[in-house]
């Protein structure tokens, strides 16, 4: 689940949710693309494959959907649809997984996501799972 | 917090100061410039944030609010920070992540009547022949060699490889080109991003512009830069650094997150990291960022000449019997080694504007002999569908360290925009109203850029010009906009 929050004059600020790491990384990362594009008219085409690592929760989310929108533009790739599995290995999160979707196309896109910011960012974990509230630079 | 606005004391109509005794930790007072109108419209959380600048490490006073300011990454926008070169720090956060975002303006020997009747052509030749949007792919595929020259060369590659001329580079800031840029100190991910990218517009705020001259305010000065009647057909371009200027900020920003830790620095807001000035992290992303603002310069250019070529198959003559030369180049996001006289005495600063432009006055060695009698063009870009502006610098900017405002400042969120208004309703009532022609690539680009998601730049504009720190000089207004 996610959803997007009314507050900020110049930037986008959205909540996500999962029951596990795994499904909050999925969740966070089609509100990130619902920012850049069109995300319900890309269609899961083709994917590439991402593996970031990182010390902490707040770290990995912050790492992941970073790692997303600088691939998305190597790749020139808008995604829609993600599929991540999450491990703990020698005290570091890993998380692995696919970004499904299609090459960019301009009538498919939405807007510029320039970063992903520390403002308000924070990864908590709730009695249902875990939570995320991002800020994107727009 | 919402008491900060409160705490504002007034020196003059359109000027004022949150003193640093206002909070604990505040080595410096600021100051912040705009009328009664602009002042009520102020996010509190953006004067916060002016405040948590004037707690950095080696900052010189003031910290500075231009008129245009809402709250931003770290530093807001409309802001500017100086920091003493030996004992203050640099910092990507308050640079920001669109590096060298900037405008430039395209003066032409057209009248508004030759170009109204072929307005939608004209706009959709453009919005063809330079990339527009997300997901818009550039034309230009370069190789990792010719990559690191246009981050070393900046504008002068756009020289070299017939994209530009030699006064092109005479009229931008820097002469278009950073010497202190070195490619090797970005990242392989930035580089990567980067290829693809160069000569596209990007999108969001991010715009090409028709306009035509409104007003001129000071014939003199508008004569030397190339303005001389009202109807004058001018073309203003908005953008910057793309993903890879993105790229860049995204990995110093980490490196500044460590050098924080390292050096033992405290900062009242994680967004603000940053590293001594001359530090081997502090002076890796000075030379990293020099090349972004490189990139910026060449991805203006470039799309200049497309510009150029656009007017050509439009109006079926050369871009020079169009006489379609640079008006000026400036830039918004960067971080600049520069001199300043602080209490009397010159000292070199690491001055960051974000949102900010660069105002130097008459006679300024850094002014472009062209316009050395009159001073630096400063390019200001209004709303869609409202007026843009040129001014010029003065002497008095130097109490903010040569520096005004950027744009109009929004007062809406993207996302409110999009509910409150429909892309394709603007786009006729702009048609309607006000005869402008806007080519997006869909209705919501148009939505959450609404003229009234914004200030009103007029009043900005006001602001600016009554405390002196730049000068009205010329009003042009929009006939066709093509956006991303």
């Amino acid at each position: 689940m996610y959803k997007f929050v009314d507050d900020l004059t110049s930037d986008v600020m959205f909540v996500a949710e999962g029951k596990n790491l795994a499904e909050l990384l999925e969740q966070a990362s089609m509100a990130l693309f619902e920012v850049v594009c069109q995300r319900d008219k890309v269609e899961p085409k083709e994917f590439i494959e991402i593996k970031v690592e990182a010390d902490s929760p707040r770290e990995l989310v912050h790492e992941w959907l970073s790692k997303l929108l600088t691939e998305s533009d190597i790749n020139e790739m808008f995604f829609s649809k993600f599929d991540v599995e999450v491990e703990k290995k020698d005290g570091k999160l890993i998380a692995r997984g696919k970004a499904w979707g299609e090459p960019y196309s301009p009538e498919k896109g939405e807007t510029v996501v320039k970063g992903v910011t520390y403002y308000n960012f924070s990864v908590e974990k709730t009695k249902d799972g875990w939570r995320a509230k991002v800020v994107c630079d727009i | 917090m919402s008491d900060i606005k409160s705490k504002l004391e007034q020196i003059s109509p359109v000027k004022w100061r949150i003193p640093k005794s206002f909070r604990k930790g505040m080595r410096v007072d600021t100051i912040v410039y705009g009328n009664k109108f602009i002042i009520d419209s102020v996010e509190p959380d953006a004067l916060m944030q002016l405040t948590n600048v004037a707690m950095l490490p080696g900052v010189i006073e003031p910290v500075i609010g231009a008129p245009d300011i809402h709250f931003g990454y770290g530093l807001p926008m409309g802001a500017v920070g100086a920091f003493d070169a030996e004992e203050g720090i640099i910092s990507s956060g308050c640079t920001g992540f669109d590096i060298n975002c900037g405008i430039r303006m395209i003066k032409t020997n057209l009248d508004r009547k030759d170009v109204e009747g072929k307005i939608k052509t004209l706009i959709d030749t453009l919005f063809k022949n330079v990339p527009c949007g997300v997901g818009a792919k550039g034309k230009l595929r370069l190789n990792y060699d010719q990559l690191d020259e246009v981050l070393k060369l900046g504008a002068k590659w756009a020289l070299e490889n017939g994209y530009a001329t030699k006064e092109d580079l005479e009229r931008m800031e820097e002469n278009g080109h950073m010497e202190g840029a070195d490619p090797s100190k970005v990242s392989d991910l930035a580089k990567k991003r980067g290829l693809p990218q160069l000569g596209t517009l990007g999108a969001g705020n991010h715009f090409l512009e028709v306009q035509a001259v409104d007003k001129i305010y000071d014939e003199k000065t508008a004569k030397a830069f190339g303005i001389d009647r009202p109807g004058q057909v001018i073309v203003m371009l908005h953008c910057g650094s793309r993903g890879f200027g993105h790229q860049v900020a995204s990995d110093y920003l980490k490196i500044h997150e460590q050098a924080v830790k390292k050096y033992g620095i405290k900062i009242p807001d994680n967004q603000l990291v940053c590293a001594p000035a001359n530090s081997k992290e502090g002076q890796d992303y000075f030379k990293a960022m020099q090349a972004a603002v490189n990139y910026a310069f060449t991805n203006r250019t470039v799309m200049t000449k497309w510009i150029r070529d656009s007017f050509e198959q439009v109006f079926k003559r050369d871009w020079e019997d169009m006489d379609m030369k640079l008006i000026y180049d400036i830039c918004h996001n960067i971080a600049k080694l520069e001199e300043h006289e602080v209490n009397g005495e010159k000292r070199k600063l690491y001055v960051h504007r974000k949102g900010a432009t660069r105002a130097l006055p008459p006679g300024h060695p850094l002014v472009p002999k062209v316009y050395k009698n009159v001073g630096q063009p400063i390019l200001i870009a209004g709303s869609m569908g409202t007026a843009s502006y040129i001014l010029v610098g003065t002497d008095k900017s130097k109490e903010s360290f040569y520096s005004t405002c950027h744009g109009a400042g929004r007062v809406m969120s993207r996302h409110k925009a999009i509910r409150e208004f429909k892309g394709e309703e603007i786009k006729k009532s702009l048609m309607k109203t006000k005869k402008i022609y806007v080519r997006a690539t869909h209705g919501r680009v148009i939505a959450e850029e609404a003229p009234q998601a914004y200030k009103d730049v007029d009043q900005v504009i006001e602001s600016v010009h009554e405390a002196g720190i730049s000068k009205k000089v010329a009003r042009v207004i929009p006939l066709g906009v093509a956006k991303g």
